[in-house]
């Protein structure tokens, strides 16, 4: 199960058990090692300046809902990336590449929750962090602080949502089993509901609350 | 030759199991920069591997230089989705117009292999009809060849991947040399779900073995495709081309980014190649040079080699480099059942359905769409799920049901439109070398293919018991930039890959391609090369120099 602070009703402790790295002496040493090295220590702020990481910090914890530790270190692997310049290259005609976008979309955070909530976004109230940024998401296509709104959104959750579910820990939530080389699957096919036509592999586990659709109304 | 092995024995130059034959690569020939070789190949990917291997074969010297690494998949590439980012090509680009189409991810590959390396394996032809679409249905334009042109060498490269699949009922029907691959959760839901709404969907066609092939291992079902094949089982010309073209003295020279084209302004033939390798520039000189860079490389490097013979870059007195470039519409649909999909096991590529591929005469819209099997690991599947504006804590919740959702994807035929192009950005990159500035706007038949694909998806997936479904736009596969015409008011290059401006200048990668139906496009650009190699060819091995072929021309079609 995932070491991850998430309330059932919210999706958390479906695969009880589950334990991806519980099964990481079967994968081959060069993904292992890529994988290991996301469980050590975060690596240290090299992108952002000043007050940015506290804000990028405080949106990367809204983004994926990370209000209490531990914390996958989205914020770290974020800053790696842009310090290192990892980006899939390409910007839009007329918007700044990747680095200079983030370091511009925090600053435009600040200025919004100043007329918000009179003070920078990480000091922001929790639910006031999440109604600017509602705002931002609801703008779709037009602009916010001169860019197309759905293109600033696209950049963060790209960014967040790479570093969050390339970690185990979000994995185990999940139940993604994660590297498969070289041991691969050998039960193809679909697990009926009640568990009829077992096809998991010894290593998987059945989602607890299969009902639990995120959209199916009543649900637990 | 009937036996794939006497045309082509890639598979039996690899070790038995994963990995590479290092022998092989040590003992690979290397060509001096003063020597003139009979060929350089600009680019590593399907048209520049399929090229490489097909001349060294004729007993042509052959240079095929690849702006990326000469990858080893035991020690270079990962079972894990965020670690394979060094797949793509992430040099800088700028993306415009009034759809604009992120590149880099899914659409560009980069090292000896290409996009291959990261492509899912579907490897469907096109149809016939796709080579009349302007004399069919008055849209796009003809291609200077047509179906049965290609048709040995799909069966030949069909054969050499190899290919599995049911027999296909579409386009000119055919059969596969290896049986379908075992279906996982996500194929049995679209088979049923196509079953319910009486669509006909196969499994197929797909370039991973069903068995053994030479030395190359069994797939293992292990679902990272997507994040090049560790176990030898995918294809890509890395194991398909490039182990018999070194086997027949060609070298691989990697890490070498090609940055101009020299053309002798006095011959007005082209002398060599200009690259950078490990920070030296350097000239290898050439009898002949194929560009195989793909849609927004190619047409950048013919940009970038402007002369006083050709001011507006290479190739382009027409003003058509850079022009036609399409990307195929790709919606991708998913489904929730109350059952356990657990989409990330197997290929993703698994089954499809050519169905609604061809003009429906009943329809408002003009060519059609194909509809696959995608099966996106959680960073991609956490993008389609923020696509539909959940963030925070609705996105883990949608996230801890990962397990029970089923993933299609269409690819839609989007016309060629001239203003979709490659042009040259003010923005340099680290050789000082302008960027590739890539515009693209949809016409109105593009959109009505999206929703159209759309709407059936979302049929199918109700028809396996979804109770409810979701949908992102997305965007895959690049063809055109520097199309074949049938004169040189149309296409830069003819029928055959030579360009109508440099006699011994080619192109043979998907930017030559004037259509691009709705088939992955990877086998077609194997195909159109292995053809143009053979024409090359033709009577015979031996130097090149003094045997360019007099083109071919065919009806103008406009």
């Amino acid at each position: 199960m995932s070491g991850l602070p998430l309330d059932p009703s919210a999706g958390g402790g479906r695969f009880p058990g589950f334990d991806v790295m519980a099964q990481s002496k079967h994968w081959d040493e060069v993904t292992t090692s890529v994988v290991v090295s996301r469980l050590g220590m975060p690596p240290d702020i090299r992108f952002f300046r000043g007050t940015e990481e506290a804000t990028a910090s405080a949106l990367c914890d809204q983004l994926l809902d990370q209000k209490n530790p531990p914390r996958v270190p989205v914020v770290n692997m974020v800053d790696a990336r842009l310090a290192d310049e990892q980006t899939d290259g390409w910007h839009y005609d007329g918007m700044a590449p990747d680095g200079q976008s983030w370091r511009d979309s925090l600053a435009a955070l600040d200025e919004d929750a100043m007329v918000h909530s009179g003070c920078p976004f990480a000091e922001a109230p929790w639910d006031a962090q999440s109604a600017i940024l509602q705002a931002v998401l609801d703008l779709g296509s037009k602009p916010w602080h001169g860019t197309p709104a759905a293109r600033i959104w696209s950049l963060w959750t790209r960014y967040a949502c790479t570093a969050f579910y390339s970690h185990p820990w979000a994995w185990d939530e999940i139940g993604f089993p994660g590297p498969a080389y070289p041991r691969g699957y050998k039960n193809l096919g679909v697990n009926e509901p009640g568990g009829k036509n077992n096809r998991l592999e010894p290593f998987e586990v059945a989602d607890a609350r299969p009902a639990q659709d995120p959209l199916r109304k009543g649900n637990s | 030759m009937n036996s794939v092995r006497d045309r082509n024995e890639s598979a039996w130059l690899l070790p038995a199991g994963p990995g590479i034959n290092h022998r092989l690569r040590a003992d690979m020939r290397h060509f001096d920069d003063e020597e003139e070789v009979d060929v350089v190949i600009v680019g590593c990917g399907a048209g520049g591997s399929t090229m490489a291997q097909r001349l060294a074969r004729a007993g042509w010297s052959v240079v095929a230089m690849d702006a990326g690494p000469f990858w080893d998949p035991e020690t270079d590439w990962v079972s894990d989705e965020a670690g394979s980012h060094h797949l793509y090509w992430t040099e800088p680009r700028v993306i415009g117009g009034a759809d604009p189409v992120p590149l880099g991810s899914n659409n560009s590959g980069r090292g000896v292999g290409g996009s291959m390396v990261h492509y899912a394996g579907y490897a469907p032809r096109f149809h016939p009809s796709d080579f009349r679409i302007h004399s069919a249905d008055g849209v796009g334009t003809d291609w200077p060849i047509e179906y049965t042109d290609l048709k040995p060498y799909y069966t030949e490269i069909e054969e050499e991947l190899p290919v599995s699949g049911q027999d296909w009922p579409w386009g000119d029907p055919h059969s596969y040399s290896y049986s379908p691959n075992p279906v996982s959760g996500n194929g049995d839901m679209f088979l049923r779900g196509a079953l319910a709404c009486g669509i006909t969907a196969k499994v197929g066609p797909v370039a991973i073995a069903n068995g053994r092939f030479g030395n190359r291992p069994h797939c293992i079902y292990r679902g990272f495709c997507l994040q090049g094949c560790k176990v030898n089982a995918k294809a890509s010309p890395l194991i398909t081309h490039i182990p018999d073209a070194l086997a027949h003295g060609a070298e691989v020279r990697a890490d070498s980014m090609v940055t101009r084209i020299e053309v002798d302004e006095r011959t007005g033939k082209a002398t060599g190649v200009h690259y950078n390798r490990r920070g030296s520039q350097r000239f290898q000189r050439a009898r002949m040079v194929v560009v195989a860079g793909y849609s927004i490389e190619t047409p950048r490097l013919l940009l970038n080699s402007a002369s006083a013979r050709f001011p507006d870059g290479l190739c382009n007195d027409f003003d058509l480099v850079g022009r036609y470039l399409m990307v195929q519409g790709a919606p991708q649909t998913a489904g929730r059942f109350d059952a356990e999909v657990r989409m990330y096991k197997a290929p993703p590529p698994e089954v499809s359905t050519e169905e609604f591929y061809e003009t429906d005469p009943t329809k408002p819209y003009k060519r059609g769409f194909s509809i696959q099997t995608v099966s996106p690991l959680p960073i991609t599947w956490a993008e389609h799920v923020a696509a539909q504006g959940h963030w925070g804590a609705g996105l883990r919740q949608y996230m801890s049901d990962y397990v029970h959702w089923s993933c299609l994807g269409a690819l839609c035929e989007f016309l060629p439109l001239p203003e979709n192009r490659v042009i040259l950005s003010s923005e340099k990159d680290r050789h000082g070398l302008p960027v590739a500035q890539f515009n693209y706007s949809q016409c109105d038949n593009d959109k009505a293919l999206m929703r159209a694909a759309q709407s059936v998806m979302e049929d199918i997936l109700h028809g396996a018991g979804a109770d409810e479904v979701i949908t992102i736009d997305r965007y895959a596969h690049l063809v055109g930039g520097a199309r074949m015409g049938a004169d040189e008011h149309s296409g830069v290059v003819d029928g055959d890959c030579r360009s109508f401006a440099v006699p011994n200048l080619y192109i043979t990668d998907g930017s030559v391609l004037p259509t691009e139906g709705s088939a992955n496009p990877a086998l077609t650009i194997m195909a159109v090369a292995a053809r143009a190699a053979d024409r090359l060819t033709a009577g015979g091995s031996g130097s090149p120099a003094d045997r360019i072929p007099v083109p071919v021309r065919r009806g103008a079609t406009g």
